[in-house]
């Protein structure tokens, strides 16, 4: 008697994108602070220094190109970094925005 | 609002009594940025992220709530002196404050139109308009005098 072969059942495997995966952990993303007129030079010195843990002088030198030519691009990124240091930004009502680099 | 006394774990500012009742009002003020007000990008509008974007500065504000209340019932935060009233911040919750109070300062400035230079007086003052440009000046001078505290700036205090 043959014998009854049950057939193998895969689990449903979602095929990875990998673009998105590759997204997620590759420095592809630019966060960039935009000039705005009506936080101080000051307060917006303090916050570089908070959320990326600059000196003075790095953060003083960003702030500066923010006020001069508009914005300036504080670092490069994967998406979860971008995003966790947008979100840091923007909590203290600084015009931060994630950009693909 | 002027720094007394600083240490590792916590500020002490002597305030006068219209500065604290100021305070008070602007953290009453809160919030004012529209929910919306904030981009997660310019150019990459993904609607999903957008929107936990939005979600999660939605439950800061609500926890911010949460804490201005606190601090208004607080018996320890705020002491009734003669010269005055001392006002005692820890240092954990300097940035939480900076965070309130530029909400009221940016969302004011955009209450007024967004004005290219929001110190001077480029709005009509009206009864309306009024609140907010005092709002918008009066934040910056607390503003300044905890990250003047944060930086160890301030004038003549020891820790």
């Amino acid at each position: 008697m043959a014998e009854t072969v049950t057939p193998e059942v895969l689990p449903d495997v979602k095929p990875v994108d990998k673009t998105e995966e590759r997204s997620r952990i590759e420095p592809g993303y630019l966060v960039v602070c935009w000039n705005d007129p009506v936080n101080s030079i000051e307060f917006v010195i303090y916050v570089f220094q908070r959320v990326f843990g600059w000196s003075k002088a790095k953060a003083t030198r960003h702030t500066l190109q923010v006020h001069e030519q508009g914005k300036s691009v504080l670092t490069r990124a994967s998406l979860e970094q971008a995003e966790h240091y947008v979100h840091q930004l923007q909590k203290f009502s600084l015009h931060a925005t994630m950009e693909r680099d | 609002m002027k720094l007394i006394k600083a240490t590792r774990r916590e500020f002490s500012f002597l305030m006068d009594r219209e500065e604290k009742l100021s305070l008070f009002k602007l953290l009453e003020m809160y919030p004012l940025i529209p929910a919306a007000y904030q981009r997660l990008s310019k150019s990459d509008d993904r609607l999903e992220n957008q929107q936990l974007l939005e979600e999660a500065l939605s439950e800061q504000r609500r926890e911010n709530k949460k804490k201005i209340a606190a601090l208004f019932t607080s018996g320890s935060a705020f002491r009734e002196q003669e010269e005055g009233c001392i006002f005692t911040l820890r240092a954990s919750r300097v940035d939480w404050l900076l965070q309130v109070l530029n909400d009221v300062n940016v969302g004011s400035w955009l209450i007024l139109g967004s004005p290219e230079q929001p110190r001077k007086m480029a709005t009509p003052l009206t009864p309306k308009t009024a609140p907010f440009f005092w709002a918008s000046n009066l934040s910056g001078h607390f503003q300044f005098a905890l990250i003047q505290a944060m930086s160890g700036e301030a004038d003549g205090v020891k820790e």
